[in-house]
């Protein structure tokens, strides 16, 4: 079974490899010079759950408010309808999007299935986030 | 190579956890987002609408599902992240410690806040 690593990269940067320093690793990590798109798409994926991360908490701090009342979360409501909240809803989203369909590529092309074709997954992924952005984007601003 | 070798079969097992995790994030996300947004007129449920919405067993079973799993994914791909960075043995054990115990407070939190506001709902 394949690590969590993309195929992609040498056994140097297996994650946890322990013969490297944090910081060499840190910075082979964050470099995009000389790397494929499928690792870019990694990468991407890394930076994408970082920001959802800090989204689940900032989302449980939110929902707290319902604890406090109507009046409370009703404010938070028509708070959340301001045009610079519904653009960071859209971001959101394409986060959402981003990381989890590219996760499902990740995820087909470390346990083998599909590594031939991981090229043409990605641009599906690519495909398949755009039109479901421009859908979920308009939806937001409708709404 | 004797750590890496011991430590491989969790690690698979993590893998196919996160795997199957994210699986099922994409699924509850998108009944989650469906539901709670894009069913809903301004985006948004009001008040009255999230309590009438929370009063459901089932959406109150997918409530707390989707907090396992969403704590789950995130806190092993952080973990997977601090990994990346070749951290000495000694260090990753507390990382797992570390993010073991987020794990259990956010799950907690995350659960308290639920049931507070199911028995809101069902008080409504």
């Amino acid at each position: 079974m394949a690590s969590t690593q993309h195929p992609s990269n040498s056994s140097k940067a297996y994650p946890g490899h322990v013969g490297s320093r944090p910081r060499q690793q840190m910075l082979r990590w964050v470099d995009p010079r000389h790397k494929s798109a499928g690792y870019l798409g990694f990468i991407f994926n890394r930076v994408a759950g970082i920001g959802l991360v800090l989204y689940l908490y900032m989302h449980l701090i939110v929902l707290s408010t319902l604890t406090r009342g109507p009046e409370a979360w009703d404010g938070f409501v028509a708070f959340a309808k301001s045009p610079l909240i519904l653009a960071m809803d859209i971001v959101l989203l394409a986060g959402l999007l981003g990381h989890g369909l590219n996760g499902l590529r990740v995820a087909l092309v470390g346990s083998g299935i599909a590594v031939k074709q991981q090229r043409t997954l990605l641009n599906g992924v690519l495909v398949l986030a755009g039109v479901l952005l421009l859908i979920g984007g308009a939806l937001i601003l409708v709404l | 190579m004797q750590q890496q070798r011991e430590r491989y079969p969790d690690d698979s097992m993590r893998w196919i956890g996160q795997s199957i995790s994210g699986v099922l994030l994409i699924v509850l996300l998108a009944i989650h987002m469906i539901a709670q947004h894009y069913m809903v007129e301004g985006g948004l449920r009001d008040y009255e609408q999230v309590m009438v919405w929370l009063r459901s067993p089932w959406v109150l079973a997918m409530e707390i599902i989707f907090l396992g799993v969403v704590t789950y994914h995130a806190l092993l791909g952080a973990r997977s992240i601090a990994y990346d960075f070749g951290l000495p043995l000694a260090v990753q054990k507390n990382v797992n410690r570390i993010l073991l115990a987020i794990g259990v407070v956010t799950f907690g939190y995350g659960l308290w806040l639920i049931l507070t506001i199911y028995q809101q709902a069902l008080q409504f």
